[in-house]
């Protein structure tokens, strides 16, 4: 008979942590499938395949990085590995990247998240960093720009989150802003739904969502967090959707729960527990600071996203929010109380303070440009009648050759090898009227941009019953792309066959 | 749920079936008892026997000397043989008294039965301190000195909730005794001069509620209360906190409140109804390294090996052998290990490899530890060696309940690091 001595308690609960990993895994992978669905549904096998790839790459660094350590500093490997958890980390970091990254930059960021981000700091459970967010980092502080070739026509556009920090500030008042910014996201139903690029798994709030609650479900993460994140987010966000008086305010909050990383931190990044403080009040302090920093960074800093940030920011003040929070809970209850609601406080004023410096989005007014027969420049022009033809029912079609950009302006610039062609439109006017039937161009000499604007029936619809015998006015709608010069052409070729006509 | 307090407390699977329901197995000791002179406060006893005296049940054999009075009673009747330094349940080498055993169970009358109704407090007092009444859910704290300043007692709570794994003694004494218990919450009750007694027994035994509602139906100012099943409930303080909504500093009389297990009331008012000691008492005998689980009636100083025996012998050839449940008793290597008055439960568990990993500071043992610690902050101070860290995250409060160490998903030992750097302060405070 042999009796075995342990120290009490003899007896242990059913939750392991290497089962809260595996289910972590599973989570995180049911995420990478719906991305993986939708990469290949939308924009085919070659990007399914990249993003494969990407994962692959990630994993198999992973693997050797935690591999060549074990070997340097003298451990057994395969505990080492099974102990050390790192693939959770290299799919976290894919997850968080966006499709258009390259397997090298991806490979470069996950060394550095499992070797500077966690060996270094002790291993498993040592680290002070979130690994992924440190590695993420690192892919955008030095490879922003670098595309990845079989996305380049995947995502031709900027993401949403992009686009609303660089286009709309974060910030939109205006009602037909919005509906525009909506536009671009397809609607918040789909920004929930999450069938549009960006971050590999960041873009399904719906499945998030659902996953999280799994997870809370099965004690993978603590409810804690991702809840008291989230809440704080929608109300910063719809203290500064009241502040800056938007009438139908409620997408302001949703559009910053359901885009960029803000649902993934919650579910995967700030539940991580060993960078995230251990008690109960720590971790309420915790998930508000990320949540307020996150919105701050957001709306302020003018970056895509203040969720990665956030992170960081909060993990360093970890340690602090642990001391501050050292003793026995019941006895800094009311600590707890009083800190969270002065963070609060603070919180919701410097949003506001933040937005009231912010710009909302404004239309940019584009300048709509009035062409007259009188004009300098179209009288510079030359212009030619090309050939005239009587079509025997009262209308004749005339084709004119004039002077475009190219041909005027085109041999005084250097490496200006494009055409220096003329443009040739053909218009019929009707002889009875003096009314012009169409004009339309029939041969561009002007660069691309410049062309398109004559082939656009939009603009050319103007001329449609324009009468040649009176004045008339021509309006060009985009100063921008200098459209402007060839819309001039058009004119000078008109003006030739009312010189023709004899007005 | 708290927002910014973990839960302090687990539901635990209690495998109660085991032995619930089972009769109780008279289990009488062979040819030598081995009576520990210990006491919870006190090692040191005045031996009021001599060796090759016969003894009887009930023979006072000694009393301890110091700060509170304990008598201690012979078990059987025989000779007194001497004494012997043994191993006790507290895993400390403690001096028994040993009596061979002439099997004839012959008691004497050592004291007189007292009428609560017609004694006064003090005499009843005395009367609690004479007859060696000490806690015997298992802390084995003499009951007298509860009462001894007891004035605007608000609540006497009868701790009837058994939170322990497999333990079911109280669960299987109560119903056999319930007029003593009646008494004995009776008399308590007058000793504290309470203004209201609260039995709390799980939610989960709707039946022994209803009983014990039943029997106390008449009675003015006591009732049932039927709490959670959750560790550590059977906790004086979390028992306290559960029933008043109060936390207290020291003890439970800061808040009004006395808290009294169902075996010491059942042993009390035996005392007062019969003149006679605790002699013997109700042990659970359970667990998946026991062929038979079952609640066995034992007399003191029954080596557990002889318990075991009775209830059918170990499943394996390795077994971890816990005196106490599985949570809070201790290891014992040596089944020589004697019953004692606060055994309420020998617990023997085939044992599992456990695979641990890294803490990963994941907060479990935080949100449930019941005194609301800090374990992992704790054994973090500890490695650092930083004491003022530990004495600031109250260190020394911990009451190893184990809790942190069953919910530690990682399979650390928590509660033993916890007790490394409770040794680690103590040392320093020496
Ligand atoms: S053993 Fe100590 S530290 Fe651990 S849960 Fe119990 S009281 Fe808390
Ligand atoms: S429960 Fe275990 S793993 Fe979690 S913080 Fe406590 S000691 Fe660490």
């Amino acid at each position: 008979m042999k009796f075995l001595y342990s120290a009490s308690p003899n007896l242990r609960g059913k939750l392991s942590t290497r089962r809260i990993m595996l289910e972590l895994m599973i989570g995180l992978l049911v995420v990478y499938g719906f991305s993986l669905f939708y990469y290949f549904t939308e924009h085919g096998m070659a990007v399914a395949l990249h993003s494969l790839i990407l994962m692959a790459t990630s994993l198999i660094v992973m693997a050797i990085t935690e591999v060549g350590f074990a070997y340097f500093t003298k451990q057994d490997i395969i505990p080492f590995l099974s102990n050390s958890f790192g693939w959770i980390t290299a799919i976290i970091l894919t997850l968080m990247c966006p499709i258009t990254i390259t397997p090298f930059a991806l490979g470069v960021a996950t060394f550095c998240a499992i070797l500077f981000g966690k060996l270094l700091f002790g291993g498993f459970g040592q680290n002070i960093f979130n690994p992924a967010a440190l590695g993420r980092a690192i892919v955008l502080a030095s490879f922003t720009g670098v595309v990845a070739n079989v996305t380049e026509d995947v995502i031709t556009g900027a993401t949403i989150t992009t686009k609303m920090a660089n286009d709309f500030n974060w910030l939109v008042v205006d009602p037909n802003m919005i509906e525009k910014l909506m536009k671009a996201a397809g609607g918040l139903q789909n920004l929930f739904v999450g069938f549009y690029p960006g971050g590999i798994g960041e873009t399904s709030a719906l499945l998030l969502c659902c996953v999280g609650i799994f997870f809370i479900w099965r004690k993978v993460i603590d409810w804690r967090l991702p809840i008291i994140y989230l809440s704080t987010i929608f109300v910063l966000g719809s203290v500064i959707a009241w502040y800056s008086g938007m009438s139908d305010w409620l997408w302001y909050p949703l559009f910053h729960l359901f885009s960029g990383g803000v649902m993934f931190a919650a579910v995967f990044m700030l539940t991580d527990p060993v960078t995230s403080p251990t008690s109960a009040a720590g971790k309420c302090i915790f998930a508000l600071g990320a949540a307020i920093i996150t919105v701050l960074i957001r709306i302020k800093a003018n970056l895509p996203e203040g969720v990665l940030y956030s992170i960081l920011i909060m993990n360093m003040l970890t340690p602090m929010i642990e001391r501050a929070f050292d003793g026995k809970q019941y006895q800094i209850l009311k600590k707890a109380y009083i800190v969270f609601a002065v963070i609060s406080a603070l919180g919701i004023g410097s949003v506001v303070l933040a937005a009231s410096q912010v710009e909302p989005a404004k239309e940019k007014v584009k300048e709509v440009i009035k062409i007259t027969p009188q004009d300098e420049y179209v009288n510079s022009l030359e212009a030619t009648i090309e050939s005239e033809v009587d079509n025997g029912d009262g209308t004749k079609t005339f084709t004119v050759s004039a002077q475009g950009f190219a041909a005027k302006e085109g041999p005084n610039l250097p490496d200006y090898n494009h055409g220096f062609e003329p443009n040739v439109f053909e218009i019929k006017v009707d002889t009875a009227t003096n009314k012009v039937v169409y004009l339309k161009a029939t041969k561009i000499g002007d660069t691309e941009y410049l062309g398109d604007k004559l082939l656009n029936a939009k603009y050319t619809v103007q001329f449609e019953g324009l009468d040649l015998q009176s004045e008339f006015e021509v309006s060009v709608n985009d100063a921008i792309t200098g459209a402007t010069y060839s819309a001039k052409s058009s004119v000078r070729a008109l003006l030739e066959v009312r010189k023709a006509l004899g007005f | 749920m708290s927002l910014f307090k973990g839960r302090m407390r687990q539901y635990i699977p209690g495998h109660k079936e085991l032995t619930a329901h089972k009769d109780v197995l008279e289990v009488l000791p062979g040819k030598k008892v081995f009576i520990p002179l210990y006491t919870a406060y006190s090692t040191t006893f005045e031996l009021l026997v001599k060796e090759g005296e016969q003894v009887f049940v009930g023979t006072k054999l000694a009393v301890s000397k110091g700060k509170v009075v304990v008598p201690i009673y012979s078990s059987v009747s025989g000779t007194f043989v001497g004494e012997q330094k043994m191993m006790h349940h507290t895993l400390k080498p403690q001096t028994h008294l040993v009596i061979e055993n002439d099997e004839k169970y012959e008691a004497i009358q050592v004291f007189q039965p007292l009428d609560y109704q017609n004694a006064s407090r003090e005499e009843l007092l005395a009367f609690m301190m004479n007859a060696g009444i000490v806690g015997y859910g298992g802390a084995g704290f003499p009951t007298y000195i509860k009462y001894q300043n007891a004035d605007k007692v608000e609540k006497l709570i009868i701790n009837a909730v058994e939170c322990e794994p497999y333990i079911t003694s109280d669960f299987t004494l109560l119903p056999e005794k319930m007029d003593l218990f009646v008494t004995g919450i009776l008399a308590m009750k007058k000793m504290a001069q309470a203004l209201e007694v609260v039995i709390a027994v799980k939610n989960t035994y709707p039946k022994l509620i209803q009983l014990l509602e039943t029997n106390v139906a008449n009675i003015a100012d006591v009732r049932v209360v039927g709490v959670p099943n959750v560790y550590p409930m059977g906790w004086e303080r979390t028992l306290v906190y559960q029933i008043t909504k109060k936390r207290y500093d020291r003890l439970p009389l800061e808040v009004g409140a006395i808290v009294n297990n169902v075996t010491t009331v059942i042993a009390f008012a035996h005392a007062l109804v019969h003149g006679k000691p605790m002699v013997e008492r109700v042990v659970t005998v359970s667990g998946d390294g026991i062929q038979n689980p079952s609640n066995v009636r034992v007399r003191i100083g029954t080596p557990v090996r002889e318990v075991v025996e009775a209830c059918g012998g170990y499943t394996s050839d390795e077994v971890k052998l816990i005196a106490g449940g599985p949570m809070m008793g201790k290891t014992i290597v040596k089944d020589e290990v004697v019953i004692d008055c606060v055994s309420n439960a020998i617990t023997v568990l085939k044992p599992v490899v456990e695979r641990p990993v890294a803490c990963f500071r994941c907060g479990q043992c935080s949100d449930h530890c019941p005194a609301g610690l800090q374990p992992v902050r704790i054994v973090q101070a500890s490695k650092a060696k930083d004491k003022k860290m530990m004495e600031r995250l109250h260190a020394l409060d911990c009451v190893e309940c184990g809790l942190c160490t069953y919910v530690c998903p990682s399979r650390l030992d928590v509660t033993e690091n916890v007790r490394i750097a409770r040794r680690q302060l103590q040392i320093g405070k020496k």
